[in-house]
């Protein structure tokens, strides 16, 4: 299956208000409507949808208090999605909306939506950096350290959801949808990326009572580790709530960091995912905090030696 | 309620004037550079619990200074994972840790008013917040 990875997640909110700030100042623009609910993208076309938790066009929500409503997947073409609604319709229902959306759920219940995509491709600039034993890439006389960069999120990385059987999801998404295991948490869960994207993970599924089912976290990529501090440091100040990070995980090498967020829950600054092809060998490790990062740093105020 | 001078109390948090009716207030009074504690008033009733969901353990509860509560202000909310407890028992009823309860600090108002917590035998209320994942 040509798909290429998360373009949208809804969710249905308790405050449609807070999310808008929230989300505003996490760095993705408003392209919705003027109460604040509707779609916020970042630079490539990639986002968040926000809606009141009764709106009735939004599917069912989870029977936990997850405020998830939806998945939505770019896939590349027409005929992808002609493969995907025969593929799926062999044993769940699906719908075709009027944009022609292909909607069902996924085997733990979880809405899918699949369409062509709507991500436009980025030109940017990398992080650049200057290491001793190479070419400087920032080159002379241009500053690394520039307070006022915009550091605004690239596209939607990631989703992980809590799922009461990881092993069934994982099936799903590999033998149905084409997805591909990258690495595994014994105990935990697998990373797994769509046929067309090369990061290392687009979906992370953790294994959890069902009571707990929803989505633990989403993720956006930043240019690099310096975009990532600046625009956690810049929520900080605002007073958000950082929850863990900044710091670099393991298993796709990612750097992250985490906020609470009034979606209820975790939402992801991440930056310089490693890239694979399918030559990839999947790795195993226990789940356990050791393998979750390399290292971990936590926010302090800003302080200045003097004598 | 009175404060109970055998028992070590914290430094005055605040005022019982100082909280709106039906709203939660984070503080902290242990100077960890966050809020560790936090209240919820209704009516004369003032219930505090530690700022940690029980989930993860090490999760404090709100996505922004003071936003401890479901929108209809009838629970109290964790914006990590979407835990809602009852304001009263401080018990999960819906989500990640159901079943589960927040930890409960027991609290001083004197006859004027000064909000206080008190402290626990070994005059630590919060051991340092553990990251799990």
């Amino acid at each position: 299956m040509k798909i290429i990875g998360p373009d949208e997640l809804v969710f249905g909110v308790d405050s449609v208000e807070a999310c808008a700030a929230f989300i505003a100042d996490f760095g993705l623009k408003h392209r919705g409507e003027k109460d604040g609910s509707g779609f916020y993208e970042a630079l490539d076309g990639t986002g968040l949808s926000v809606y009141r938790k009764d709106d009735p066009n939004l599917p069912p929500p989870l029977p936990t208090n997850s405020m998830l409503r939806k998945t939505i997947y770019g896939v590349e073409d027409q005929e992808t999605l002609n493969q995907l609604k025969e593929e799926l319709s062999k044993d769940r229902q699906v719908r075709v909306q009027s944009d022609g959306t292909v909607e069902a759920v996924d085997d733990m219940g979880f809405a899918l939506g699949f369409r062509v995509t709507r991500r436009r491709k980025l030109n940017l600039l990398p992080e650049r950096i200057n290491s001793p034993g190479a070419a400087p890439q920032r080159g002379f006389n241009e500053i690394g350290a520039n307070e006022d960069a915009e550091a605004l999120p690239r596209t939607l990385s990631h989703v992980v959801y809590f799922v009461p059987d990881a092993a069934k999801m994982e099936a799903f998404y590999v033998e149905r949808l084409g997805f591909t295991l990258m690495d595994r948490f014994t105990g935990g869960g697998p990373f797994l990326r769509p046929a067309l994207n090369t990061d290392h993970h687009t979906l992370f599924l953790i294994q959890t009572p069902e009571y707990m089912k929803g989505l633990e976290h989403f993720a956006f990529h930043m240019q690099g580790p310096t975009e990532l501090m600046l625009a956690g440091s810049r929520m900080v100040k605002k007073g958000y709530q950082s929850f863990w990070g900044p710091g670099r995980h393991k298993f796709g090498s990612n750097w992250f960091w985490y906020f609470n967020s009034p979606m209820g829950t975790h939402a992801e600054f991440d930056a310089d995912m490693d890239v694979f092809d399918d030559k990839w060998e999947a790795r195993e490790l226990p789940m356990m905090t050791e393998h979750s990062q390399i290292f971990l740093l936590e926010h302090r105020a800003k302080w200045a030696p003097g004598g | 309620m009175s404060a109970d001078k055998r028992r070590p109390l914290t430094d005055v948090v605040c005022r019982l004037s100082d909280l709106e009716d039906g709203k939660a207030y984070g503080f902290d009074p242990f100077k960890r550079g966050r809020d560790t504690v936090f209240v919820v008033r209704r009516g004369n009733k003032v219930y505090a619990y530690v700022d940690i969901c029980p989930h993860y353990g090490s999760t404090p509860l709100p996505w922004k200074k003071n936003a401890y509560l479901t929108g209809d202000a009838q629970h109290i909310l964790c914006s990590a994972h979407g835990a809602i407890f009852d304001i009263e028992t401080g018990v999960c009823v819906l989500g990640p840790c159901l079943g589960q309860s927040l930890s409960p600090v027991e609290i001083a108002i004197s006859y004027e008013g000064d909000i206080r917590f008190f402290l626990g035998a070994d005059d630590k209320l919060i051991g340092e917040p553990v990251v799990t994942n």
